[in-house]
């Protein structure tokens, strides 16, 4: 039974949010003013304490605990503000929880941007220099691995040329070289694979997987990815909102986040008594209307669709209200605004047709923004609706999971131009 | 089973006023070279005449200081060159006044690094802490080449045993940059309108320092202004130890020192407390 090596209790974090900066001064003069002159308590702090948090603060984590276990790959699954990046940042020691303690043992290195502390200006070596003691490597450690990192990057040519003049490939090699050679006890990973090309990914994944099996090394690693998640990881813990939903074994946790977001929801109605919005907008119902050519009721890659949705509105400004539609990992495939126009009070209908043949198969779900003129949100409905479009292949014999966003069928040809074969 | 396991660090809410211990500054000394070392790189390497420029910036300051303060205005000065005399005071004023803008700045210029990686924060000032001693050790060398020129064509007398009391002047020149430095990064940080500040405080600072006068000439009523000002006695020990006039006391050295060993002491604590919070809102 191997030993934890990091535990966490109770961590919570409170941001102020709003025009930080700005009204710093005025607000700490107030304060003072408060405290000292008036001896008033300190109202911020008072506010901590009954955990009455306002529109000005943020709980970016709430009483998160855990532990993890030497030699353990941990996966960091949720949505994006569910609070996974403040809490690597918490582990990392860059912020200071708001409360709640966190022990550990062994050196803690962790890779949240590609590059740390690269300097454009300065050579590619001196680069590997910098960036490999911020990350707490030794002296004699890089200088025993300067050969390799720059192996591992395969950009020997270029060590002496500042990395300004790299392309971004080049540099993303040299950065993820500098980071596979670190040694730490712990290693924290924040979506670092997101960039660089398909086959750099399979390198730094392999590294990673190779450094956690062989070396027994702990690693914390935070993706979107499910699918690098559930190579990669053993355990995995699901974040929402600031709180753990799940917490456990890699495939268990993966399954039933995919699953909670895969959830159909095809059709929401409201009477008005309780309809989502505020006092400018209050949806009546939104469907997605599948246009089927025979009996048979799935949703696939051909099937035309059509958004339609209904609301109050009472105010008569000129509005816009535009349609986002997102994949199951957060990218969003369109964001479609109507032009600014004005109506009068009351109820309006709106609908988006979404052609057949245009989005690839996989899950996705839908956002409604109702904005006024200037493009300031008036109500934002999240995530309305969510769908599911299946695979629908013919004339192929490949069956591997199709690339892409979108599915077009736009035409491309090959056409026979000649027969000869060009003389060498 | 509550077992016992022997944890090595803890994070938690609060940053004690010590914040980095010494060893763990230590711990990072390879870094922290590196950073002085990308410094220079940064600052000379795409020049023309790359280091030399550590030298010109004194030798025209000097010139102009020349031609305004002893041509122009002729503000009075003891018996001495009057190159040498303003190079002096011109060389431990650009220490302390880079070495105080330079660590203030400390925050808006390590954001991103801050934002992304854990080390002690410490380290950043103190790498421009070192960069201006290196700059000054050229400075210093070439106000050694302008004494020695002196001294050989018979204008000045040099007594070399003397020199040594540059050390004690230096090195609380040096905390004071450091210390106000740390102080401002902190409040620039916080409260960006004073940032504009800086500037205005700096050059106010170096009409109140006998740069371009000496305490020893000085007529002015108000020269009680300098008097306040803990870094007059360091320009007067530093001038007594290059070339023999100064005027100070024992008292006032001391009075220089404790002022320094304040600010740069609550300088650090502050630095070390406040920084960590500062980063949330960076």
């Amino acid at each position: 039974m191997s030993e934890v090596i990091i535990k966490a209790e109770n961590i919570s974090k409170v941001f102020r949010l709003g025009t930080i900066g700005s009204g710093a001064l005025r607000q700490d003069l107030r304060l003072w003013w408060d405290r000292y002159v008036l001896k008033k308590k300190n109202t911020f702090f008072q506010m901590y304490n009954e955990e009455s948090i306002t529109d000005t603060h943020l709980w970016a984590l709430k009483n998160v605990s855990f532990e993890i276990n030497e030699g353990e790959v941990y996966g960091f699954i949720g949505r994006n503000g569910a609070g996974k990046s403040t809490l690597l940042k918490i582990l990392s020691r860059i912020i200071k929880p708001t409360k709640g303690t966190i022990h550990g043992r062994g050196k803690i290195s962790s890779l949240l941007e590609v590059g740390t502390g690269f300097h454009l200006d300065l050579s590619g070596r001196e680069n590997i220099y910098i960036s490999g003691y911020m990350l707490g490597m030794k002296k004699q450690e890089i200088n025993s691995k300067l050969d390799e990192i720059i192996e591992f990057s395969g950009i020997e040519k270029f060590i002496e040329t500042p990395v300004k003049r790299y392309s971004s490939g080049m540099y993303v090699r040299l950065a993820f070289a500098v980071a596979a050679h670190l040694e730490p006890d712990i290693l924290i990973v924040d979506e670092v694979l997101a960039v660089g090309d398909i086959e750099f990914q399979k390198k730094c994944l392999g590294k990673m997987k190779d450094v956690s099996r062989e070396k027994g090394r702990t690693i914390i690693f935070v993706s979107h990815n499910m699918q690098a998640i559930s190579s990669l990881c053993q355990k995995s813990i699901w974040l929402q909102k600031g709180s753990v939903i799940a917490n456990g074994d890699t495939q268990t946790v993966v399954n039933s986040y995919l699953s909670a977001y895969q959830h159909k929801v095809l059709k929401q109605e409201w009477e008005i008594g309780n309809a989502p919005g505020n006092e400018n907008i209050k949806v009546l119902s939104v469907k997605l209307i599948p246009e089927f050519e025979d009996a048979s009721d799935v949703i696939d890659i051909r099937t035309p669709l059509t958004v339609s949705f209904r609301f109050q509105n009472s105010s008569d400004l000129k509005m816009v209200v535009s349609i986002q539609l997102f994949s199951v990992s957060e990218e969003c495939i369109f964001d479609i605004a109507t032009k600014p126009s004005s109506f009068e009070t009351g109820i309006i209908e709106g609908e988006l047709m979404i052609p057949g043949n245009f989005l690839n198969d996989g899950a996705y779900y839908l956002s409604i923004d109702f904005m006024n003129e200037s493009y300031e949100s008036l109500f934002y409905f999240s995530e309305c609706l969510h769908f599911e479009v299946e695979d629908y292949r013919e004339n192929t014999k490949y069956f591997g999971k199709w690339m892409g966003s979108v599915r077009p069928h736009f035409p491309l040809t090959l056409k026979q131009c000649g027969k000869e074969f060009l003389k060498v | 089973m509550p077992e016992k396991i022997n944890w090595e660090w803890e994070i938690k809410p609060q940053t004690s006023w010590f914040g980095t211990n010494f060893r763990e500054l230590y711990a990072y000394k390879d870094l922290l070279f590196r950073l002085v070392r990308k410094e220079f790189l940064l600052r000379y390497q795409q020049t023309i005449l790359g280091p030399l420029w550590v030298l010109i910036q004194p030798v025209l300051t000097v010139f102009v200081f020349v031609v305004v303060f002893n041509r122009v205005i002729k503000v009075p000065i003891p018996d001495i060159p009057p190159p040498l005399f303003y190079l002096s005071g011109i060389t431990l004023w650009t220490l302390f006044s880079d070495l105080f803008s330079g660590t203030s700045s400390t925050f808006s210029a390590n954001v991103e690094v801050f934002n992304k990686v854990y080390f002690p924060r410490l380290i950043a000032p103190l790498s421009v802490t070192f960069l201006h001693c290196f700059r000054f050790l050229i400075q210093l060398s070439l106000l050694m080449i302008v004494l020695l020129f002196y001294y050989f064509t018979g204008k000045i007398e040099v007594d070399f045993l003397r020199m040594f009391w540059m050390i004690p002047a230096v090195i609380i020149c040096i905390g004071f940059g450091l210390g106000g430095g740390l102080i401002f990064s902190i409040l620039t940080a916080k409260y960006r309108d004073l940032a504009n500040v800086l500037g205005m405080i700096i050059s106010m600072l170096m009409f109140i320092c006998p740069i371009f006068y000496s305490m020893v000439t000085v007529t002015s009523s108000v020269h009680w202004l300098a008097y306040i000002n803990p870094l007059t006695p360091l320009f007067e020990l530093f001038r007594y130890a290059v070339f023999g006039i100064g005027k100070f006391t024992g008292m006032q050295i001391l009075y220089s020192c404790l002022c320094m060993f304040l600010m740069l002491g609550y300088g650090i604590l502050l630095f070390n407390k406040k920084g960590d919070q500062l980063i949330d809102v960076l």
